[in-house]
């Protein structure tokens, strides 16, 4: 049955007018979090506020145990669904230089327009730099296309990598984030909480 | 002093908003066979605004033409567009309902307003950089990657939040 | 941390069912048993040896013949233009592009019509269209097109329209024996070059 785009339910044009009602839900909940300040976002690195952690790892669990059970029902076939490819050195660089501009910049692209709409002026110069950030690759992308296709795997699936089953990574993740979501409360104890 | 905080802030419950987040995230991969993004919007909005102002060099850079095949409606009829618009909005609806639209700079008392401007120009460079390369950011290939246990989802989330824990005592003025 | 005790339990218990039962691998399949049988009982799968040496005769590009076979069968006599997909192999990803597909139809055969019927009830219930079958098998092509029994004199005036033309294409498609000897030579033609159908892929997607 699922994904409706690919079995024909919906149009080209319903998926636009979908996509803008996700991006709603997307955004409300990003900004009701409290993702739209730099301050709370970055607190999960030194400790005193875990929101980022707990919201991220939560929405994380939550789409891959229910997109297993619809699965499971056949209401969606994953087969259709987009897997990002993995191209293991550019992901690894992408990723690292990533964390720099995380910690840098206190925000990431989704976070940095959510906070932008509600009036905060450093996330309006942040997207600044993500647009400046992106037109450099671009420019620069003859100089490092090599690397950028470099090392390319298909699109695994971590349960691929490791040889079990879907369901055993994701009870594995469940628990890892389980642990996590303890060591968040504890250091939001432990860490005096700051105002912002 | 914790009360106090609760009555300023009203943030919704973490574990709830994640819960709520990810229905979100599945709804899209129901409907449209696709997880959530953000960078790919700044891209579309980076190619097209080169487009316009200087069409010759999109033809010529790799870069460009290879996002054009991509995506032969042009840069801004891309679904990644439109979910973007409605974050925007959704972000001001929230703003709104919680009272938290306001122009300001936030930063730590410690440092001034111009170095917390400066700073997040260079993080967005270097998110903007990144997540080019790492093809999707932290929602576009951590979050929505994981969904779907997409083994670069994983190695995207633990190289992003590694780093940014590696790095962290280093800018610690900045924000505690 | 009262949340997190819900959510704890929630979700370990959801990762225990979803780690406990076993990975849901199958395709839905499309079509509910009902409209299975009512195509099976319709017989609009088949298309009748004389249709299928016309088309041979007339090379129709629309429509390609797949022999259902086992490869050494294949090689030893395959109708003219037939191409080679062994019913063993019929799922390999090699082939999906030429079984899901609109461009053309293809028309399985094997010796009787059973495997060529497997092959054919498969890609139904993969959802791919425009596949069929050639009614009767390669038998009933060696009964009719091959070596057509004469009607008798007193017959309708098309059945004895129907045998001139069997011998007719039996006589072109190289209905004796030694002729038959020859197509061994022939290698097994290249298959058509198509683009794979858009819509079963993936979506795409990503930043």
């Amino acid at each position: 049955m699922g994904p409706l785009i690919s079995s024909g339910v919906i149009t080209q044009n319903t998926n636009f007018f979908l996509a803008f009602l996700i991006g709603i839900g997307f955004g409300f909940i990003l900004e009701a979090s409290g993702f739209s300040s730099s301050r709370k976002l970055v607190g999960v690195f030194y400790g005193y506020d875990t929101v980022v952690l707990k919201v991220f790892f939560t929405a994380a669990i939550t789409g891959m145990v229910g997109l297993l059970f619809l699965s499971l029902f056949n209401w969606i076939d994953l087969d259709l669904v987009y897997i990002n490819p993995t191209y293991l050195y550019s992901s690894i660089a992408g990723g690292i230089i990533m964390g720099a501009g995380f910690i840098i910049g206190g925000f990431c692209p989704g976070t940095g327009f959510c906070a932008a709409s509600i009036g905060k002026i450093d996330a309006m110069f942040f997207i600044v730099g993500l647009f400046a950030g992106i037109l450099i690759f671009a420019e620069v992308y003859p100089l490092i296309e090599g690397f950028f296709k470099a090392k390319y795997l298909g699109i695994p699936t971590l349960s691929e990598i490791l040889g079990i089953k879907d369901g055993l990574v994701s009870l594995g993740v469940i628990v890892v984030a389980m642990i996590m979501f303890w060591i968040g409360e504890w250091a939001e104890k432990k860490f005096p909480q700051k105002e912002y | 002093m914790n009360k106090n905080l609760k009555q300023k802030t009203k943030y919704i419950n973490p574990y709830l908003g994640g819960v709520l987040l990810g229905l979100v995230l599945i709804a899209a991969n129901f409907i449209s066979g696709r997880g959530l993004g953000a960078s790919g919007a700044a891209k579309s909005a980076v190619v097209a605004t080169v487009e316009t102002m200087a069409p010759t060099h999109t033809e010529n850079a790799a870069f460009y033409s290879e996002y054009n095949e991509s995506h032969p409606n042009g840069p801004l009829k891309s679904w990644l567009v439109f979910q973007m618009l409605g974050l925007i909005v959704g972000a001001f609806l929230s703003g709104i309902i919680f009272r938290r639209l306001t122009f300001k700079v936030e930063h730590s008392p410690k440092i001034t307003s111009k170095r917390r401007i400066i700073l997040a120009i260079i993080g967005g460079v270097l998110f903007g950089f990144g997540s080019q390369l790492g093809r999707g950011c932290t929602s576009g290939s951590a979050l929505s990657g994981m969904a779907v246990l997409s083994y670069g989802g994983f190695l995207s989330m633990a190289f992003i939040f590694g780093t940014a824990f590696a790095l962290a005592y280093f800018f610690r003025k900045n924000w505690i | 941390m009262k949340a997190l005790h819900y959510l704890a339990i929630v979700f370990l218990t959801l990762g225990f069912v979803i780690a406990a039962i076993p990975q849901n691998t199958t395709h839905p399949y499309k079509l509910n048993p009902e409209e299975l049988l009512e195509q099976v009982n319709s017989g609009m799968q088949y298309f009748s040896p004389d249709v299928i040496a016309d088309m041979i005769i007339n090379e129709d590009p629309s429509f390609l013949l797949i022999d259902v076979r086992a490869q050494d069968e294949y090689e030893k006599f395959h109708l003219p233009g037939a191409v080679n997909i062994p019913l063993s192999d019929l799922l390999a990803e090699q082939w999906r592009p030429y079984l899901n597909q609109d461009i053309r139809h293809n028309i399985f055969y094997s010796n009787s019509t059973v495997k060529a019927n497997e092959a054919w009830m498969l890609t139904v219930q993969l959802g791919y269209k425009n596949n069929y079958v050639m009614q009767g098998g390669m038998n009933y092509w060696a009964e009719t097109i091959m070596n057509p029994e004469a009607p008798e004199m007193t017959s309708p005036d098309e059945e004895i329209a129907k045998y001139n033309f069997r011998k007719g294409a039996g006589m072109k498609l190289g209905g004796s024996v030694e002729t038959e000897l020859q197509q061994t030579k022939q290698t097994a033609p290249a298959l058509p070059k198509i683009a794979p159908k858009p819509n079963k892929k993936r979506v795409q997607g990503g930043c």
